[in-house]
């Protein structure tokens, strides 16, 4: 037996569930996507082109520019305050303190929560009459009247985003600690002796270093965030007025409320495309990086 | 005398190799799946199969999140079910996908079918005017009135008996400063139901049938008197928290709990949460307020159970939907779950139901000159959807992003175009 095929026999397991589990279903998401596939009736199911795309474009319940942009606000601000946040809690956890074991772990306690009951819990939190904040607020004196952080759109969007940016610091922390623990000593001697403060340090050594972790954390947490509809399913549900409805929102909507498979699947298929898109476009900006051209 | 030993022998014989018979395992799937509902189902079945030694019924309870998925995904792949739950939202689909038994031969043969309320009647034959179910529960929306808040500002509850009577107290009760408001309003998960109530009863000739296209052919969202209904509905959201706009079921009871909108439009489901947060006496339930027209048209919500087509048991799954059915197990159904029970002999002889928040209810069953219970347009391949439609130009328009008559233009639109 060759050696290539005892590795091809080896991975064979790995590659008939992947398949079976990945690339079958993804195969007939996008043959739903250009079909007539309504749960109402099963009976008329029929390919139908582009026209799933089309009303999903043309739709005037639903406007499909705003969506996209609320996307683009909820993945980018989300990610730059949740990368920001967690870095920095990755930093201060480094250093041995006391008790730090069980401050880790209240910190990373949200990571392990279902987002759809963190959305409840903050639901209540932002409650625009009995919420916590409000509360605390008005106690304060700060402000007499309940603001409605869910119920007005001005305020609806920051507010999810805040509930997203809380949930998603524990990742980037967990993942960057990890590397950070990995930076050898000697570096950080090596640049003391040189005469390197603490932020030449962090710039021209720790980042540097798990440069590879944070580029692979982003473009994973990109992904799960663009995905990710639970929190905004369970506080506003898209509302008020569209005002946070998300692409992943809008397809659980689709899916749950019109029960139009056939437009659920192609909204996946546009999620699908603009993640791949951006994976490839921005691998290949890393290595370049890597690789020095840039 | 040999000859009829014979004979007694036999049919001993016979009798015991049908009670002998295999035992029957049915398979019924709930989907309004909730930890005591399970709970009164299983002493259901209990009881069904101590009558019934030669059946056994095995409940699958999804949960209510996932249930009309996980029932549509074991139907389309014919895995062994027999009864199921049906909901005013899907029996449509599960017609139309040819999933359930039409129950006429089996009805016929029932004697508790002559108790039946009119309203159970209209329900169980939905679809093709044919009896594909037995309703269980009804869901009707009535008022719901904190009397100890109205009594300091001087209002009987009783006195609400047309909506301009609703909005006055509203109006009288809103005092923001004192975190005091008026009508308990409802903003997201279905919110349509809220103003609709309102609006119709201002309607002439609204049909009962479909409550969004009039008798002449035209939608409802064409006439005049559904738009003044809806300018009253805007009066009565402005005596409400803003905050009402992003709030759900769970916000509404909430804010009536504390008081601060003390009153709500809600089905009877809700008298059995409020019995373990307020004290009897703290609140009412008076019938729905009638609109200029002297009328209303409630919609009603159902469940019900049916007999899925492939069902390889289906007498044995009819002997329990009859059994469930029957008056007296309905009844003490509905008296732990909430809603209101199938039979007229349960609204006359059970006191539960006859008297206290109940009679608000009853009330409305006894008179149908007044109270005209009516049908969304489910049927509709336009309804899937409009509720995530209506919810949000529902939110634009008490925003103020948006004009009344721009709203109902654009669901004129909707309902009216092919």
């Amino acid at each position: 037996m060759s050696r290539n095929l005892k590795l091809f026999i080896m991975v064979l397991p790995t590659i008939i569930l992947l398949v079976i589990f990945t690339y079958i279903p993804i195969g007939q998401e996008i043959q739903i996507a250009f079909e007539n596939y309504n749960l109402y009736n099963l009976s008329n199911i029929y390919f139908n082109g582009f026209d799933n795309f089309i009303d999903i474009f043309t739709s005037v319940d639903f406007n499909f520019a705003q969506i996209v942009l609320n996307t683009v606000i909820w993945v980018v601000v989300s990610l730059a305050f949740q990368f920001t946040l967690g870095f920095g809690l990755a930093l201060l956890l480094k250093k041995p303190f006391k008790g730090r074991g069980i401050y880790s772990g209240l910190v990373f306690y949200p990571w392990a929560v279902s987002g759809f009951a963190i959305g409840l819990v903050w639901a209540w939190i932002f409650n625009g009459q009995f919420g916590l904040i409000n509360g605390i607020l008005m106690r304060l004196g700060i402000i007499n009247q309940g603001i409605g952080f869910l119920s007005d759109p001005h305020f609806a969007l920051a507010s999810v985003i805040v509930v997203n940016i809380w949930y998603g610091i524990p990742f980037f922390a967990i993942m960057l600690l990890a590397a950070l623990q990995s930076v050898p000593e000697e570096l950080y001697e090596a640049a003391k002796i040189d005469g390197a403060g603490r932020f030449r340090r962090l710039v021209n050594v720790t980042i540097p270093y798990i440069r590879p972790t944070i580029a692979s954390t982003i473009l994973l947490r990109t992904m799960w965030i663009l995905n990710f509809p639970d929190i905004i399913y369970a506080m506003t549900n898209g509302g008020p007025a569209n005002s946070t409805n998300t692409l992943a929102n809008y397809m659980i909507i689709k899916m749950y409320s019109f029960y139009n498979y056939g437009q659920a699947a192609a909204i996946g298929f546009i999620i699908m495309s603009i993640l791949m898109i951006y994976a490839i476009i921005y691998l290949s900006i890393f290595s370049r990086l890597e690789r020095g051209i840039i | 005398m040999k000859k009829v030993g014979l004979l007694v022998l036999t049919l001993v014989l016979a009798i015991g190799i049908v009670s002998l018979g295999e035992t029957i395992t049915l398979n019924f799937m709930q989907v309004l799946t909730s930890p005591q509902r399970t709970a009164w189902w299983e002493q259901v079945i209990k009881d069904f199969e101590a009558l019934n030694p030669n059946i056994k019924i095995n409940l699958i309870s999804p949960p209510y999140e996932q249930a009309d998925n996980k029932l549509t995904t074991m139907l389309m792949g014919k895995q062994p079910l027999d009864i199921i739950e049906v909901r005013d939202y899907t029996i449509k689909q599960l017609v139309d996908n040819g999933w359930l038994t039409n129950l006429t031969p089996y009805i016929a043969t029932w004697s508790a079918s002559k108790t039946l309320i009119p309203l159970a009647w209209q329900a169980a034959k939905t679809v093709n005017n044919t009896p594909y179910m037995i309703p269980q529960s009804f869901f009707v929306k009535a008022l719901f009135v904190r009397t100890d808040i109205l009594a300091k500002y001087g209002i009987n509850p009783n006195d609400l008996k047309t909506w301009q009577d609703v909005l006055d107290a509203c109006q009288k009760l809103y005092n923001p400063s004192k975190n005091q408001y008026g009508w308990d309003n409802r903003g997201r998960n279905s919110p349509f139901i809220f103003p609709d109530t309102l609006a119709t009863s201002f309607v002439e000739n609204a049909n009962p049938d479909n409550l969004y296209i009039l008798p002449n052919g035209q939608t409802i969202f064409t006439s005049p008197q559904y738009k003044a209904g809806w300018e009253m509905y805007i009066k009565l959201f402005k005596t409400s928290p803003q905050d009402s706009i992003n709030w759900g079921f769970d916000s509404q009871v909430n804010s009536f709990v504390s008081g601060v909108t003390p009153i709500l439009m809600q089905d009877p489901d809700t008298v059995g949460l409020l019995n373990t947060m307020l004290d009897k006496d703290q609140y009412t339930v008076v019938p729905l307020p009638v609109g200029p027209t002297g009328k209303a048209y409630p919609n009603y919500g159902f469940n019900g159970l049916g007999i899925v087509s492939y069902s390889q048991h289906k007498e044995a799954a009819w002997k329990f939907i009859a059994y469930v059915s029957s008056p007296e197990v309905n009844a003490w159904f509905n008296k732990n779950y909430g809603p209101l029970p199938i039979s007229s002999v349960t609204y006359e002889n059970d006191p539960y139901f006859s008297t206290g928040v109940y009679s608000a209810w009853a009330y409305m069953m006894k008179h149908p000159e007044k109270y005209i219970f009516s049908n969304y347009p489910f049927n509709s391949p336009k309804w899937p959807g409009w509720p995530s439609i209506q919810q949000a130009d529902m939110q634009s328009l008490l925003l103020g992003n948006i004009s009344l008559d721009a709203v109902l233009a654009k669901w004129n639109n909707y309902w009216s175009s092919k």
